[in-house]
């Protein structure tokens, strides 16, 4: 006997116009692939939605094809399962394979989908709770509430992004698809976040994401996630690093890092290593701009100054490997 | 008493006699129960940490469609409580709530959807009460009383001193003394806590299923809570999905299904989801210990003092006895002339803590067996040496009036020094790589339980009838822990039977007898002495019936492969059929009982709180944990597990190993991944499975089990406890191993990634610290 | 919660190889539908919401947590439970492997243990001990350890093999 979900009625269109359309009819809709984040927040009494349309349905959302360009194209229906054995991700893009292995857990990732995980709503510790307390400790900001518990005296909502799939799309240099009641666009993956905690995507009312484009030659790339136990755990930071080089020396370097801000986000003035052979300066100066820009705030249980110094020490380390790796 | 030979029920590894039930989904958990005709119950909680209940304003909620019945701390006077002179807690909170989530109210409907939409329709008026969640904050001066018995928010103190402390230390060449913090950590049984009770109105009579390891006082507390008569009552423990404490004490679901069922005259269904069960956990409750050790330099020690505080939560629940056990269980391990404990237990504003596996004693065992490694290694002497140095000689009496028959720790320490390749190992794995090692022990049962009435400590009868099986009664609460097959496999041993002939039927208070219910690992040492003893009874009217058939001396017949013949003899012999057709004839269906009493003299010291700590016998462990370190991480992996239990004697190996691979797994949850956090405003952080960060298989080690068998003469084939002990040896041989892989001696659980890498980034700065001024120095000196 | 009253629909799948059709609200979870519309009280609930792996079954083969699953969204597809392993009356290997081997003690986690573990050996049918670990990690034991849930698996494998 489950907590009752809100009486939503459940409607499985075929194709993504048929979805537009009705997320277009049902003033209050909301999309759900495969719920592994949306039904445990309906669980909680977070959203009230009256209309649910599933994705599920949606045949060609759920191939990964070759793209034009010689790159691929990941349906956004593709579950996380599927994402981690196909063959040409192993090979090609064996970094998102990493990262999609270590989402939550096998029942997770058999159901959860690569749009569902970009989509993910964000996290913090005084909103992933129960209805009742919730309402004990007054709602905040992001849901029903005036203030943020983690930072009270602002009016700013700090929830992390915390999806493992989208610092490995970045330095990928991904670009999503998005279709909507106004068409279809493609732009870069970082377009699709705001910043803000508590409304997080850049989405407009009906519009979804139905598809990544992975470009042909991406650089070898890495992924490391951070998190208390081995399995189950959303990251407390993963990093990823993409790094093509030239002899023995950075020819460029990507880094994008998740759960620690309210976005994915690429790391800024990393051109400097362009040309460095990451001595022990190099190493350290490479851990301090990812620690000064990741952000970790109180929205977990586990402090912020460790989180922010073990991503430092992540990206440094992945950038080490990659460079001396063939 | 020797080792036991020629056993064909015993000794052999014995896969469950319920085990079927559980892997084919037949088995009938509490919440499994709900009958077409059954209400929903649900129980409204403290939005408060601590208020003055100013009104209760139900009628809206009573007004809507569909409720049933509304109950509150109206209902019940009563508190309820484990220990006889510390009940101070309403099932339903009358005047006063003093931990959020505090159950206020419970309302019984046709449905959940109704049961919810009435909760919130319930109105609460409060005077909010400042509020502690601190040891130091309920201390305080000026703090307000969470009881007004309680002076200074204090539960208990205990004081003691066995021998001379202060001329131990002066004895010694190294005396040491550290701080260890340990945090809250919950039971997080697998299953959430429900119950069906039903209310025949017509009878005055309620039957309630529920998810204890304590039917019986359940029912005591029913009756008490309710006023009615024990007759009135039947409690039934279906199967149990673990309980590790939580489940020793009544719990207030249990008497609110109860009083909401008769307020509604009909069935109510109680389920708590997994929030609720965390706030309805009785936890190991966080805890601050100071240990300060003597030693000479050769390794003995003189003396030791432990000074403990543990934040217990809003109410009394088995406190008492847990500050007791954190001081009691200093002594019976270890040869120590002189032990002095101070403990408190403090009230606060958080749920009630309780009896976790390895009850009170774990943390101060942790911070003991930190602080020994610590002090070996600073006189250059090996760990397991120093142990080795003061173990005990038995039987012996301990300072604190225990007497100890069997001790396997000698052995424990060998084996695990054997398989660990610990001397090839210490100090040399390298960098980021470490091994280390603890002991530990525990009792096989509570010599004295806390409700005392004089009666045997375990009852267990059997039946025999015309179809020649034997039905066991027995009270005893199996939870996963397997004490049915050892009851089976017990009666099987005695009557010379294959193990299916015996059923077990257990807990049902109208049918099985009482018992007091698993805790303080009691159930194979009482109930496997109390079967013992029916069984022997049984197979005395067997032989005598047989000896009748055979023309042959009761005492000549031996009974083999469920054959019955004079011993030593050619014939064949008599089935065990045509023998138990003999054995009814002039009494029809046989019934027989067997009882255990704990002898006087084990049931513990004479001073205040002696009884606490008592036994027939201890268990011992040993174990060495190797580990590596990420240091950039701060991730501690457990690479392997070496532990070697002395459990007397094990009557099921296979559950034995399972019962010390499950504890030592629980105390590395303990070590390195749990913890309850509450915010600064008292909402608790932890009460979900993500946050609450229980081991998943993919970080959890392999275990090396090794049983070691002293052969107790007072166990049930010289049996003891198996699984307490080897959770509290665990912890302290982790956080060595980290020392001898960092460099660093960890005072705080769990040690948890986020706080190992501020503890070697600090590390490494006072590191850098000193080796520039050494530089300097030697610059100065040139 | 929502205003709106939905009206159940006609929910039809296959489960445990028989095809069923029952009146289902579009909102209920699967967990719940195989408790309480079928009695299938196997298959159990640990946790507020995906969290513990205890309420695991198989959708279409593969493990699913049913806590987190709507009904509706198993329309047309085969769900199958822990009641649905032994044949004839015998239990599966895994079923026997984690009898004989003590994988279960108390037995809560066990069906979702059970049915994680049969996703696995339909699609690799001798694991490694990492394989093993990886596809059980979103399942939650208190009880064992896990030590003797691996040999049960392992157990199993070899029988099968
Ligand atoms: C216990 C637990 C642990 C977890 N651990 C991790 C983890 O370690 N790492 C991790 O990354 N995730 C984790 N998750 C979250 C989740 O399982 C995955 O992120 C999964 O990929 C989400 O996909 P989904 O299809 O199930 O999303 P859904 O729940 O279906 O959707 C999530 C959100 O995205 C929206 N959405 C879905 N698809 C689209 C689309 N195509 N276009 C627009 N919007 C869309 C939905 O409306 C919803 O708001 C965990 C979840 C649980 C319950
Ligand atoms: S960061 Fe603040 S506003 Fe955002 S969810 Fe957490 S408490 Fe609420
Ligand atoms: S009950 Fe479904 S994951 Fe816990
Ligand atoms: S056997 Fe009890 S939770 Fe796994």
């Amino acid at each position: 006997m489950t907590e009752l979900l809100p009486a939503f009625s459940l409607r499985h269109p075929t194709s993504i116009e048929e979805a537009i359309a009705i997320h277009g009819s049902a003033p209050d809709a909301r999309y759900v692939a495969g719920g592994t984040d949306l039904i445990v927040n309906l669980r909680r009494g977070i959203g009230d939605p009256e209309t649910l349309v599933s994705l599920n349905r949606i045949e060609d959302f759920q191939n990964i094809a070759d793209g034009k360009d010689g790159g691929l194209v990941i349906g956004a229906g593709v579950t996380i399962a599927n994402l981690a054995n196909d063959v040409t991700i192993r090979t090609r893009y064996p970094a998102l394979r990493v990262a999609a292995g270590e989402i939550a857990g096998p029942g997770h990732r058999e159901t959860g989908t690569v749009g569902g995980n970009l989509c993910l709503d964000t996290r913090c510790v005084f909103y992933n709770q129960s209805q009742w307390w919730r309402e004990a400790n007054h709602f905040c900001l992001k849901h029903q509430g005036e203030i943020c518990h983690v930072a009270p005296k602002g009016d700013f909502c700090h929830a992390a992004f915390s999806g493992d799939l989208a610092p490995v799309f970045l330095v990928l240099d991904a670009e999503i698809e998005i279709a909507g009641p106004d068409g279809t666009r493609r732009e870069p993956l970082s377009a699709l976040y705001t910043g803000d905690g508590m409304d997080h995507l850049t989405l407009k009312p009906g519009e979804l994401l139905t598809g990544i484009h992975v470009p042909a030659n991406t650089p070898p790339a890495a992924y490391e996630k951070h998190r208390v136990r081995g399995a189950i755990d959303f990251p407390l930071a993963g990093v990823a690093v993409a790094l093509t080089k030239d002899g023995d020396k950075v020819k460029t370097l990507k880094i994008a890092v998740t759960g620690t801000n309210t976005s994915p986000f690429l790391v800024e003035g990393l051109e400097a290593f362009t040309g460095s052979t990451l001595g022990e300066d190099d190493q350290a100066k490479l851990a301090d701009i990812v620690q000064k820009q990741v952000s970790p705030m109180k929205t977990t249980l586990v402090q912020p100054f460790g989180r922010r110094r073990i991503a430092g020490a992540m990206a440094r380390r992945q950038a080490v490997s990659l460079l001396a790796g063939g | 008493m020797n080792k036991p030979i020629d056993r064909t029920a015993i000794g052999v590894p014995t896969p469950l006699v319920d085990g079927v039930e559980k892997v084919t989904g037949q088995a009938q958990f509490s919440a499994d129960f709900y009958p077409n005709d059954a209400l929903c119950g649900v129980i409204f909680r403290s939005p408060y940490a601590h208020a003055e209940i100013l009104e209760l304003d139900l009628t809206a909620a009573r007004a809507l469609d569909g409720v049933v019945a509304i109950v509150s701390g109206d209902d019940c006077p009563h508190t309820y409580g484990i220990i006889p002179i510390a009940r101070n807690e309403y099932p339903m909170a009358r005047d006063r709530v003093r931990y959020y989530g505090e159950p206020v109210a419970a309302i019984a409907a046709i449905d959940e959807k109704t049961a919810r939409k009435a909760l919130s329709l319930i109105k609460m008026k409060v005077k909010e009460l400042p509020a502690y969640f601190t040891i130091k904050d309920a201390l305080a001066d000026d703090a307000i009383l969470l009881h007004d018995d309680k002076p200074g928010n204090i539960e208990r103190d205990v004081h003691n001193e066995f021998g001379d402390v202060e001329e131990g230390f002066e004895k010694a060449d190294l005396v040491r003394e550290q701080t260890f913090k340990c945090a809250e950590i919950c039971q997080t049984h697998m299953e959430p806590h429900a119950s069906l009770a039903e209310w025949d109105d017509e009878r005055a009579q309620l039957t309630i299923r529920t998810c204890s390891q304590v039917p019986y006082y359940v029912h005591l507390m029913l009756a008490h809570t309710m006023e009615l008569e024990r007759n009135q009552i039947r409690v039934i423990k279906p199967f149990v999905g673990g309980g590790f404490g939580t489940r020793t004490e009544t719990l207030n679901f249990e008497l609110i299904a109860g009083i909401l069922a008769r307020a509604a005259k009909g069935k109510v269904a109680m389920h708590l989801n997994r929030e609720e069960t965390f706030l309805t956990s009785r936890t190991r409750p966080y805890t601050e210990i100071t240990m300060k050790i003597g030693m000479t330099k050769d390794g003995h020690l003189t003396a030791t003092y432990c000074n403990a505080v543990q934040l217990g939560g809003a109410y009394a629940g088995y406190g008492i006895v847990t500050i007791l056990y954190a001081g009691a269980l200093l002594q019976g391990i270890y040869d120590i002339p002189a032990v002095k404990y101070d403990g408190i237990r403090v009230n606060a504003n958080v749920p009630p803590s309780g009896a976790m596996r390895g009850h009170g004693t774990v943390d101060s065992r942790h911070a003991f067996e930190c602080l020994l490694d610590e002090m070996a290694e600073e006189l250059g002497l090996d760990p397991l040496e120093v142990r080795r140095r003061n173990m005990l000689t038995v039987p012996t009496d301990t300072m604190n009036g225990i007497k100890i028959m069997s001790y396997g720790l000698d052995e424990c320490v060998d084996k695990v020094e054997l398989e660990s390749g610990w001397k090839d190992k210490v100090g040399q794995l390298g960098p980021g790589r470490g091994i280390g090692f603890a002991c530990s022990q525990y009792i096989s049962g509570a010599a004295k339980p806390v409700n005392w009435t004089g009666e045997p400590h375990a009852v267990v009868n059997l039946k025999l009838d015309f179809d020649g099986s034997i039905t066991a009664l027995t009270g005893a609460a199996d939870i996963g822990q397997g004490s049915s097959t050892i009851v089976a496999q017990t009666v099987a041993e005695v009557c010379g039977l294959d193990i299916r002939k015996v059923r077990i039927i257990a807990n049902d208070s109208a049918i099985t007898p009482k018992d007091n219910g698993s805790y303080s690992s009691r159930v194979t040492m009482m109930v496997g002495n109390a079967t013992i003893d029916a069984a022997n009874h049984l197979r005395d009217i067997l032989l005598v019936a047989a000896s009748a058939k055979l023309d042959a001396r009761p005492q000549d017949i031996e009974i083999v492969n469920e054959m019955f013949r004079v011993s030593g003899g050619q014939d064949e012999g008599l089935p065990f059929q045509e023998v138990v057709e003999a054995a009814l004839v002039d009494t029809g269906t046989i019934t027989v009982k067997g009882t255990f009493t704990c002898p006087p003299e084990f049931q513990g010291g004479k001073h205040r709180g002696g009884a606490v700590g008592s036994t027939m016998g201890f268990s011992y462990s040993a174990q060495a944990v190797e580990v590596s370190v990420d240091p950039d991480t701060g991730q501690v992996r457990v690479e392997n597990v070496w532990v070697a239990h002395d459990c007397g004697y094990a009557i099921n190996p296979l559950a034995v190993e399972g019962q010390i691979q499950g504890s030592v797994w629980m105390g590395m949850g303990q070590a390195l991944s749990e913890e309850t956090r509450y915010h600064k405003n008292g909402m608790p952080m932890f009460t979900n499975m993500l946050d609450y960060r229980v081991p998943s298989i993919v970080e959890s080690p392999p275990i090396h089990t090794y049983i070691v068998e002293s052969i107790d003469p007072n166990g049930p084939f010289g049996a003891k406890e198996a699984g307490e002990c080897s959770l509290s040896s665990f912890i302290p041989a982790l956080v060595n191993a980290i020392y001898d892989a960092t460099g660093l001696r960890y005072t705080e659980l769990p040690v948890t990634p986020d706080r190992l890498v501020e503890a070697i980034s600090k590390k490494q700065h006072r590191d850098r610290v000193a080796a520039a001024r050494a530089a300097e120095a030697t610059g100065a000196a040139e | 919660m929502s205003s709106s009253e939905q009206a159940p629909r006609l929910l039809s799948m296959t489960l445990n190889g028989r095809v069923r059709h029952d009146a289902v609200g579009d909102n209920i979870l699967l967990l719940d539908y195989l408790r309480e519309t079928c009695d299938l009280i196997g298959t159990k609930q640990g946790c507020d919401g995906g969290e513990c792996g205890a309420c695991t079954v198989l959708v279409d083969g593969k493990s699913r947590l049913s806590c987190i699953t709507l009904a509706a969204e198993c329309e047309g597809k085969s769900v199958e439970t822990i009641e649905a392993l032994a044949t004839n009356g015998k239990m599966s290997a895994l079923q026997r492997g984690f009898h004989e081997k003590l994988g279960s003690q108390c037995g809560y986690c066990t069906p979702g243990m059970i049915m994680a573990s049969e996703a696995l050996l339909r699609r690799n049918s001798s694991p490694s001990e990492d394989e093993i670990r990886d596809a059980l990690g979103g399942n939650i034991c208190r009880c064992t350890g896990y030590v003797k849930i691996i040999e049960a698996v392992q157990a199993a494998a070899e029988e099968l093999s």
